[in-house]
């Protein structure tokens, strides 16, 4: 069977098309901060339908986990890309015209542009009001400080920290940053709007059709069952297809005009749509001079733009994978989600651990060097291990962080002392708590039908699923029919992130065979929960259910009069517990491991008189074929171990392990990505340093 | 907005409709540049007049100690092109480092030449090989240096009904090299270029995509004047290079990492000159 995605025959959210359909575009705010003062749609012709600020009024507040966001701005834009009204015409090209007819007026305010700013104390407020969300993905108790641009802030402490460093024989304190980056599928956001009868229909590309039900029930003020929300296959996705991005405005368009509306963004407008947290990390770690780990505190400042979207749980992840997977007695976490007058920034394959890793494992380098003890031996010495608990107090299972690091290292040629040569390691939670059901039912004909909410954003799920399902049914792959999640019919899942689908809906459908196999009606139903959830005060609890583990080594050059850094060799290591689809998880790897090295070498949202300087790939660089180191991975597995997910556990450790090999040079880089004027600057330094010491 | 095309398929064709058009007739070669501007709002032609079809632009020939390229031959014909590699291997070796094949398949010389982006890589290349352009109107033809040609970030002596038709490249150097220095990937555009030229006039070190445009210094490539090229001569130059240059700040680096980059690039192209 031909994968249509090669044949061109897959069609994707783009593709959806129906008769009598508009097509909506946005005008969007040309300021970062300003009130608007007065709009002026009389120029527009009178077959263009206009959604402005007032039609939207009566609608009310969302958000996935604060609701601070309005279909529209009421009366203040936020960011550069804000939409402020919407069109909808006969075609794209009518609809851009009649957005030149559009005359809006604003008043300037101040606004912020860095989540270090943002937290001052006389910095300009982004919102005024922080209210919760109703949404089932406000799951984890959120604590946004009044008065401030903090929407959440997460707290997580074991045993006595002053006490920790007071015993500590070396301390090492530093502060890292890492950049904003754009998700860049190739597919951009595309949504369908219709109305049928009071039904609100949603043909859109989106990860989570369940919260964005909610949400836009919310929003209409309807009952979820009155909405549906279909989503096709997508071309790429990498958290940027989360919770309600374009889908509220479609809507709207597409009742107020009584037609259908698509809306399609273009390039330029996926850059003001969701981005990748910026992050400013500060890491105090102590130890006795034998290495063992005695304290560690991290303090995360997550910019998570003009609205929270998601950025409250992001923080928190950053924050409770942050001091790593060591044991250490004494551990004081802070992360907080920082409003900014930026585009929000919201998942992003790695979902913010990518941020505190590098801050963390860059430590975990520095401290070895002040304890003259080698990076690799001093983790291997404080790993966690099975039967460990972590800070969390959650004792750790199936625990593989020991192989992935040994592995990474070997794969290098690591060797103690030799220069150019890094390594790094992970964890990395999955959503918990979490929730994923099923229907699989017998067709005539040796067939099978399966329900169920998991979305094909380009990992494979879908076909991860098939191959299961032929392996539990005893038939083959080709007689499975997954059909696009559809909320009418699929049954509930928590949502396609987190790296979960075939960890969670693998086993609801082992669930539902069973369950099919023992009935008579030739159905079959399953369903997997997962508890837990940590206490957002103090950081205990079961922050994951399930643990990615990873790690990562690299080899590294560095040419010492410009700065450029060749990359020699990556190797990334995954714990896959079991592979389902061999070559879909080798490509799960590869394709986290490139957005690992853009991350690490040169992808940055450069920010410009409080815009996104760089919204377009002439200015904007992903990487090419032609960048790419060796890279080199490794699917561990165990006899009788879980399926693991693994759709971003080898992005997070890349940059780190670059820097690492960098470390190892005598270069101390802080800041991601580590471009060849950054790495100049540190090959200064130790020049200083070397010239200092003698 | 409707934008009228045209799609002369001669030279009189295309001057005649320059000469009609004038400022609100914009040439589009392979349009690889265009499109950015206008898929960006910067730029939205009244008219638009094709150069695709017009019969000679596609020529590369030889003539006598000269090369003679048409404006409308692409990079990627230029990366491969037997003649060219023989002759001249530098063009082929700048125009080989330009974006990425779908963009060279497309990107011409004209174009490159005419658009006048500093931080595109053939200017500084050409202007080191001394490179010459031929202007022409309905009312006449002229030769200009690239050198001259280029006057600031997309300004050049192009007169409103002029074309850019061909470039003359003269075939005396005994040694060329083009250096490309990225910081970012691999298909961007240089941080710091350094083409640089051993002909039977002397030394031409042109430095791209660290200005408004290309920058070369007569007086400093003159120190080379009688002086075999070796590491100490090659520093000189480099450092007066990066004194003499005030480079700009952009995205793949600031002015004073450019700085620092200009002098040992310009250094280690003069280096493998030698070599």
């Amino acid at each position: 069977m031909k994968d249509p995605r090669i044949t061109g025959r897959q069609k994707y959210v783009i593709d959806a098309a129906v008769e009598g359909m508009l097509h909506g575009r946005i005008l969007r705010s040309v300021y970062p901060s300003a009130r608007i003062t007065s709009i002026d749609t009389s120029m527009v012709p009178e077959d263009v339908v206009v959604l402005t600020p007032q039609d939207v009024a009566g609608l009310h507040h969302y958000g996935c986990q604060i609701a601070d966001q309005t279909v529209l701005p009421q009366d203040q834009v936020r960011f550069v890309g804000d939409p402020v009204l919407a069109v909808a015409a006969e075609s794209v090209a009518a609809a851009e015209e009649a957005l030149l007819m559009i005359d809006v007026e604003y008043e300037e305010l101040p606004g912020v542009f860095d989540a270090v700013s943002a937290t001052a104390p006389d910095a300009p407020l982004v919102h005024d009001r922080h209210k919760i969300s109703e949404n089932d993905a406000a799951y984890f108790g959120i604590r946004p400080v009044d008065g401030t641009n903090i929407c959440h802030r997460f707290r997580l402490i074991q045993g006595d920290i002053e006490a920790g460093f007071a015993g500590a024989d070396v301390i090492v304190e530093e502060t890292f940053t890492t950049a904003g980056a754009a998700h860049v599928s190739m597919e951009p956001h595309a949504a369908l709007a219709s109305w049928d009868d009071g039904r609100l229909k949603m043909v859109t590309g989106n990860q989570t059709p369940f919260n964005l039900r909610g949400d836009l029930a919310t929003i209409f003020g309807m009952k979820p069952e009155d909405i549906q929300v279909i989503c096709p296959p997508m071309g790429g996705s990498f958290g940027a297809k989360t919770f309600v991005r374009i889908e509220g405005i479609a809507a709207a368009l597409a009742r107020k005009a009584d037609r259908p509306v698509r809306i399609i963004l273009d390039r330029a407008e996926e850059f003001q749509t969701l981005n990748r947290h910026p992050s400013t990390i500060r890491v105090k770690i102590g130890a006795r001079s034998d290495g063992a780990l005695l304290a560690k505190e991290v303090h995360c400042l997550a910019d998570t733009g003009a609205y929270a979207d998601c950025g409250p749980g992001v923080a928190q992840k950053m924050g409770f994978a942050s001091p790593g997977p060591y044991r250490i007695p004494h551990v004081r976490v802070e992360s907080n989600s920082v409003y900014t007058n930026l585009p929000p920034n919201g998942a992003y394959r790695g979902y913010g651990q990518m941020q505190s890793i590098w801050a963390s494992e860059r430590t975990m380098d520095l401290l070895a060097g002040k304890l003259g003890i080698d990076p690799l031996e001093l983790r291997l010495k404080n790993l966690l291990r099975e039967g460990d608990a972590y800070c969390t107090g959650e004792v750790m299972h199936d625990v593989a962080f020991e192989e992935c690091l040994r592995d990474a290292a070997a794969a290098i040629g690591y060797e103690p002392g030799q220069p150019g040569l890094g390594v790094s390691v992970l964890m990395k939670g999955m959503q918990t708590p979490s929730f994923a059901s099923i229907r699989v039912r017998a067709k005539p004909g040796g067939r099978y039908h399966i329900d169920c909410a998991t979305v094909e954003m380009g990992q494979g799920s879908r076909k991860a699923l098939a191959t299961m399902a032929a392996d539990l049914l005893g038939c083959a792959v080709g007689d499975i029919d997954i059909p696009a999640p559809d909320t009418d019919v699929s049954p509930p899942d928590t949502r396609t992130t987190s790296s979960r689908s075939t960890h969670m809906m693998g086993r609801a459908l082992e669930v539902a065979v069973a369950n099919l196999k023992d009935s008579d009606t030739g159905e079959g139903f399953g369903e997997i929960r997962e508890n837990g959830g940590l206490d957002p005060d103090t950081g205990q609890g079961i922050a994951s259910s399930h643990w990615h583990q990873g790690a990562a080594g690299a080899r590294v050059s560095v040419d010492e009069e410009t700065g450029a850094v060749t990359v020699e060799h990556v190797h990334a290591a995954v714990y896959a517990g079991r592979v389902v689809v061999r070559k879909q998880a080798e490509l799960q790897n590869e394709g986290s491991m490139i957005m690992g090295y853009g991350t690490a070498m040169f992808e940055s949202l450069d920010i410009l008189d409080g815009a996104i300087g760089n919204p377009n790939l002439s200015d904007y660089n992903v990487p090419s074929i032609a960048d790419l180191p060796k890279l080199t991975h490794s699917l561990i597995e165990r006899e009788g171990g879980d399926v693991h997910g693994l759709g971003e556990t080898a992005l997070p450790p890349v940059p780190a392990a670059i820097g690492n090999a960098l470390q190892s040079l005598g270069l101390t880089l802080r800041d991601l990505p580590m471009t060849p004027e950054r790495v100049l600057a540190a090959v200064d330094e130790a020049t200083d340093r070397t010239e200092d010491a003698a | 907005m409707s934008t009228a095309w045209h799609s002369p398929t001669t030279r009189e064709e295309v001057l005649r409709l320059r000469a009609e058009l004038g400022e609100d007739g914009t040439l589009v070669a392979g349009g690889t540049f265009l499109g950015v501007l206008m898929n960006n709002g910067i730029l939205a032609p009244e008219a638009m007049i094709s150069l695709a079809h017009v019969e000679g632009f596609e020529r590369i020939a030889r003539d006598g100690a000269e090369l003679r390229i048409g404006a409308m031959v692409t990079h990627r014909r230029l990366e491969f092109d037997a003649d060219i590699r023989a002759l001249c291997p530098m063009i082929a070796d700048t125009f080989a480092v330009v974006a990425n094949p779908r963009v060279r398949n497309w990107a011409t010389i004209g174009g490159v030449l005419a658009d006048a982006d500093y931080a595109s890589d053939p200017p500084a290349a050409m202007i080191a090989l001394d490179a010459r352009v031929v202007l022409e109107s309905a009312s006449g033809r002229r030769e200009v240096s690239v050198e001259d040609l280029i006057e600031d970030v997309y300004q050049t002596v192009i007169e409103e009904d002029e074309v850019l038709t061909e470039v003359i490249v003269p075939l005396d150097q005994s040694a060329a090299r083009y250096r490309k220095f990225r910081t970012r990937s691999h298909e961007d555009r240089p941080c710091v270029s350094v083409a640089a030229v051993q002909a039977s006039g002397g030394l031409r070190v042109a430095v791209g995509a660290v200005a408004g445009k290309p920058q070369i210094f007569h007086d400093i490539c003159a120190l080379a004047k009688g002086r075999a090229m070796d590491s100490g001569l090659a520093r000189e130059i480099g450092t007066a290079y990066a004194e003499r240059i005030d480079p700009i700040t952009d995205a793949r680096g600031s002015s004073a990492y450019r700085k620092r980059v200009i002098a040992v690039e310009v250094r280690r192209a003069l280096e493998d000159l030698a070599a």
